[in-house]
Parts: structure tokens; C-alpha cells; sequence
């Protein structure tokens, strides 16, 4: 058992080594220009440069600080509404066809109008990154919400539960998990978004360097700042999953 | 439906007496009679089972008793006082005791809840939460989660949970019906010694007559279309019961011949 898991995470590393090492021989070979391309030694020394500067910190930074506001503004907002949407048939039967109209709107397309609204400033980038992850949080929420077992409501009223106790006690752990899907779905939008708004606004960020980089043709450098994004997005993920794993024991019990 | 002929017993009301009191009870639901007046009693302490055809309201009688609903005619008493909403004394061990337990809290954390409600603090509530355990025969299952237990386990943490209510009475609703035989009776036995040992009143609905003779102080039959008493028969049989003596003894087998009779009539 342990064995294969191991032979697993080799087979995964050794196809990540044969990626590199195909992108390092296209770039030795120059069968892509190195004004677009860069080999993996330039990228992987931009970044380091960029990190001893401390340019690419601020960038990181300024990416991580937009995408955490916007994140945790959409999710205080999208459980409170969603617990208040969820817990009520009325409430759900009225505003569910707007939710279902808003839902798939492509968030991009508000931009201009949040920039109308708000200009290119901080204020502007909250709004649109909160405004896009706020949909799977909200619809995972009403979701957890509405599906809370009904017999358990009887037991709070058996029990005499508060109405605060029936929430914190009953419905918010019952929905955690449609809750936590929702908000690991918004943590990739959230990143897109602070990138998208970071390069319309010219705020400092990732999204900028990356912008900036690729319109003065120093690709190693681009290459660098996409590298740091795959990592914001892979450690975000790990830390969504450890999360999960420490709120949601009871349902590994049950598989 | 072909009317039983059998003898109408209502018992007469004595409110001095009863813990519960159905007083001329009516439900409608949505323009539907399902419960037209039943009058009943339930002595402090007593081991009232209620059986019936399925439609004979009898676990609409029961959550009418818990005050999960209010009749729409006649009134439901407890210790003399009106039954408004659910109370603490009055615990009820729901049949679905998958649905009826918190997944995400261990054994010790679903009866913790009770305990929580009643203000009891943390380091008392573990102790607490212990004894009930051991109680069931759920003593070293502390820490195990509700899915990770048979369904007789969790029956009896679901029964644990209740008893954390301290409560006067048990209202039970088939809460043996989705176990298999043995565990049935096992249960059957350790809840009549639990019932003997706390003296709280008990009312348990069933589909299983047997269960309800071996069980039971009294019987009572509800008629179905809408629910009202139909049948109330005396259980006379010695206690301790014993799952083989008592369902060899004659009265037994009378009582069981007169209770199927008056199903089958019914149905």
C-alpha cells in the first residue's frame, strides 16, 4: 500500500523532471525564439534575482493581498447570505431565479463597469475579485443550508436548542461541506481576478509584472512571475485541503 | 373498510393521575382528519406501547405528545399543564437514528449536545457523557464517530442522548423497527431495565405486536382512516420479562391473539 502511493509520487515527480528537461532542450535548441521562450535556468534566475531585489516580493505580495480581501470578503458575505437565503423556502423561491441569472455571468465583463464606477484603484479590484467569488460560495452555502436534515430540527426543538445554538450546532457544521467546496472553488477565481484586475489597473501584482514583462520582451522574466502564480495556486489548494481534511473528519469516518 | 366488532374502551379521564392526558385530541392536516378524538392516559411510570395498521396516526399521536404538533381539536396535557411546544422532561428516540444523530459529532459529542442545552459545563459534561455511555453498553465508543457504529449502536447512543435530557418521559417511535431480530431483542431487554431503573413514563409506538405485549403495561390499538382508539387491552404478565418464558406463557399468546385479531380486523 505504502509502496505504490511512493511509486506514485515517483512517477508524478519523474514526469515533471521530463517536462523541464523537453523545455530546457526546445530552449538549448532554439526551437522557439528566447525572446519568447526562456530556458528554465533563465527563468529559474529571474526569479531568484527577483526575489534578491525584492521587486518580486512586492508583486507576490500585492497578488496575495488582493486575492486574500477580495477572498474573505466574498466568503463572510457568501455564507451569511447563503445561510440566510438557505434556511428559508420563501427567501429561496424568490431570489433563486436572479442567483441563476447572475450565476454565469462571466465576471470579466463587469470590469469595465466596476472601472466605471470605482476607477483603476484597490477599490475596484475588492469589489470585482469579491463580486466573482462570491457565486460558488453563496450557491455551495444555500445549497448546505437547504439540505440540513429536517429530523435534526426536531431534535433542537426536542432538546429546546436556541435559535444561535441551532445554526452554530446544527446547520452551519451540516453545510460545512457544500460551505468548503464553494470556498475552494472561489480561491481560483479569486487568483484569475486579482490577476485580470491587477493588469487593467496597473496595480502592483503578479498580474502587472507579468503584463510588463511580456510587452518589453523579457520573457525569462515573464516566465518567472507565471512560475510564482502556479505556486500562489498549488499552496493555496494545499492549504484549502488541510483545512478541509481538519474540518471534515467525521466524513472520512463515514467512507 | 369493514367496521371491527369490537368494544369501544376509552379510558374515563382522571387528570389527578395522568402525566400525559389526551383530551378529546383531533389533527387535520391540509382538510385531512388524521387523528379524530383520542382520549388516553398515561400513568407516571407506565409502559404504554401503541400499535395500529399503518394510517392509524399512531406516530402522529406520539409527536402530538412530544409537542412537535399542536392538535386542532381537543388539548394534550402534561402534569395537568397544556403541551404548547416541546419540553426538556419529554425526550424522543426518533426510528431514523441515522438522521437523528450529529455525523459530525463523536458519541460522546451527540450526547454532549443534550448536556449543552441544559448548561452543564465542559469538564462535568465529559464525565457525564461517560456514564451515559457505559450505561448503554457503549462504554471505550466515546470517541468513535456514528457512521463508524452499527445501527443498533447508534439506537442506543440516539436512547443515551435522551436519557441526557433526564428525562420523565420516553416517547419512542419504532425505535427498534430497522434492526434485525437479535439486536431487537437485546435492545428490548436493556431498555426495560434502563425504563425500571430511572422510572421514567414511557410511550412506544410499534408495528411489532409482540414487541408491544412483551414490552408494554398497557396496549393500545389504534383504528386507521382517521386515527382513533380502537382496542385497550391490560398486560398482566410478571416482570422481569424474559424473552422466552414470558412469550411461552398462555396470556401471552392470548394477548397476541387478541391484538392480531384486532389488526387484522382493522386493516
Amino acid at each position: 500500500m505504502k509502496w505504490s502511493v511512493l511509486g506514485w509520487r515517483l512517477a508524478s515527480f519523474a514526469v515533471a523532471a521530463g517536462l523541464i528537461t523537453l523545455w530546457q532542450f526546445a530552449a538549448d535548441q532554439r526551437l522557439i525564439s528566447p525572446v519568447f521562450l526562456p530556458g528554465p535556468d533563465r527563468a529559474w534566475a529571474s526569479l531568484m534575482r527577483g526575489f534578491t531585489s525584492g521587486d518580486l516580493l512586492t508583486k507576490l505580495a500585492g497578488t496575495l493581498t488582493h486575492m486574500a480581501y477580495g477572498w474573505l470578503l466574498a466568503s463572510i458575505v457568501g455564507v451569511a447570505l447563503g445561510a440566510m437565503i438557505g434556511s428559508s423556502k420563501t427567501m429561496r423561491a424568490y431570489v433563486a431565479p436572479t442567483l441563476e441569472l447572475l450565476r454565469p455571468l462571466p465576471v470579466s465583463a463587469i470590469i469595465p463597469v466596476a472601472i466605471a464606477a470605482l476607477g483603476l484603484s484597490q477599490g475596484m479590484a475588492l469589489a470585482v475579485i469579491a463580486f466573482g467569488s462570491l457565486w460558488p460560495m453563496l450557491l455551495g452555502t444555500i445549497h448546505g443550508f437547504a439540505a440540513v436534515e429536517p429530523r435534526l430540527y426536531e431534535v433542537a426543538r426536542v432538546l429546546h436548542m436556541s435559535r444561535l445554538a441551532v445554526i452554530f450546532k446544527i446547520a452551519l457544521p451540516s453545510a460545512a461541506p457544500d460551505i468548503l467546496a464553494g470556498m475552494r472553488l472561489s480561491l481560483t477565481v479569486a487568483l484569475i481576478l486579482a490577476v485580470v484586475c491587477e493588469m487593467l489597473a496597473g496595480l502592483d501584482g503578479l498580474g502587472q509584472w507579468v503584463l510588463l514583462s511580456a510587452r518589453s520582451f523579457r520573457s525569462a522574466d515573464l516566465f518567472a512571475g507565471v512560475m510564482l502564480l502556479g505556486v500562489i495556486g498549488y499552496v493555496t489548494a494545499l492549504a484549502m485541503d488541510a483545512a478541509e481534511s481538519r474540518l471534515l473528519r467525521w466524513q472520512a469516518a463515514r467512507r | 373498510m369493514a367496521e371491527p366488532a369490537l368494544a369501544l374502551v376509552q379510558s374515563s379521564p382522571s387528570p389527578a393521575r395522568a402525566q400525559i392526558a389526551f383530551d378529546n385530541v383531533a389533527l387535520t392536516l391540509g382538510g385531512k382528519a388524521i387523528i379524530d378524538t383520542i382520549s388516553l392516559e398515561v400513568a407516571a411510570g407506565e409502559i404504554l406501547c401503541v400499535v395500529g395498521a399503518s394510517g392509524c396516526g399512531k406516530t402522529t399521536a406520539l409527536r402530538l405528545a412530544a409537542g412537535l404538533y399542536q392538535p386542532t381539536g381537543g388539548s394534550v396535557r402534561f402534569e395537568g399543564e397544556p403541551m404548547r411546544a416541546p419540553r426538556r422532561e419529554i425526550a424522543v428516540v426518533f426510528q431514523d437514528y441515522g438522521k437523528a444523530l450529529l455525523p459530525w459529532r463523536t458519541a460522546a459529542g451527540n450526547i454532549s449536545l443534550a448536556l449543552e442545552t441544559i448548561g452543564m459545563r465542559a469538564h462535568q459534561r465529559e464525565a457525564r457523557a461517560a456514564e451515559l455511555l457505559a450505561k448503554v453498553g457503549l462504554a471505550g465508543h466515546a470517541a468513535k464517530y456514528p457512521t463508524e457504529m452499527s445501527g443498533g449502536m447508534q439506537q442506543r447512543l440516539q436512547i443515551a442522548r435522551c436519557l441526557a435530557q433526564d428525562p420523565k418521559v420516553l416517547l419512542m417511535d419504532e425505535p427498534f423497527g430497522a434492526l434485525d431480530a437479535m439486536t431487537r431483542q437485546g435492545l428490548q431487554d436493556e431498555m426495560l431495565a434502563l425504563v425500571a431503573s430511572t422510572g421514567a413514563t414511557v410511550v412506544f409506538v410499534t408495528h411489532d405486536l409482540e414487541e408491544a405485549i412483551y414490552l408494554g403495561d398497557r396496549v393500545v390499538g389504534l383504528l386507521p382512516h382517521p386515527g382513533r382508539v380502537g382496542l385497550e387491552l391490560t398486560i398482566d404478565l410478571p416482570r422481569p420479562r424474559d424473552q422466552l418464558a414470558t412469550r411461552e406463557q398462555p396470556e401471552f399468546l392470548r394477548l397476541r391473539r387478541a391484538l392480531f385479531d384486532f389488526i387484522k380486523a382493522s386493516e
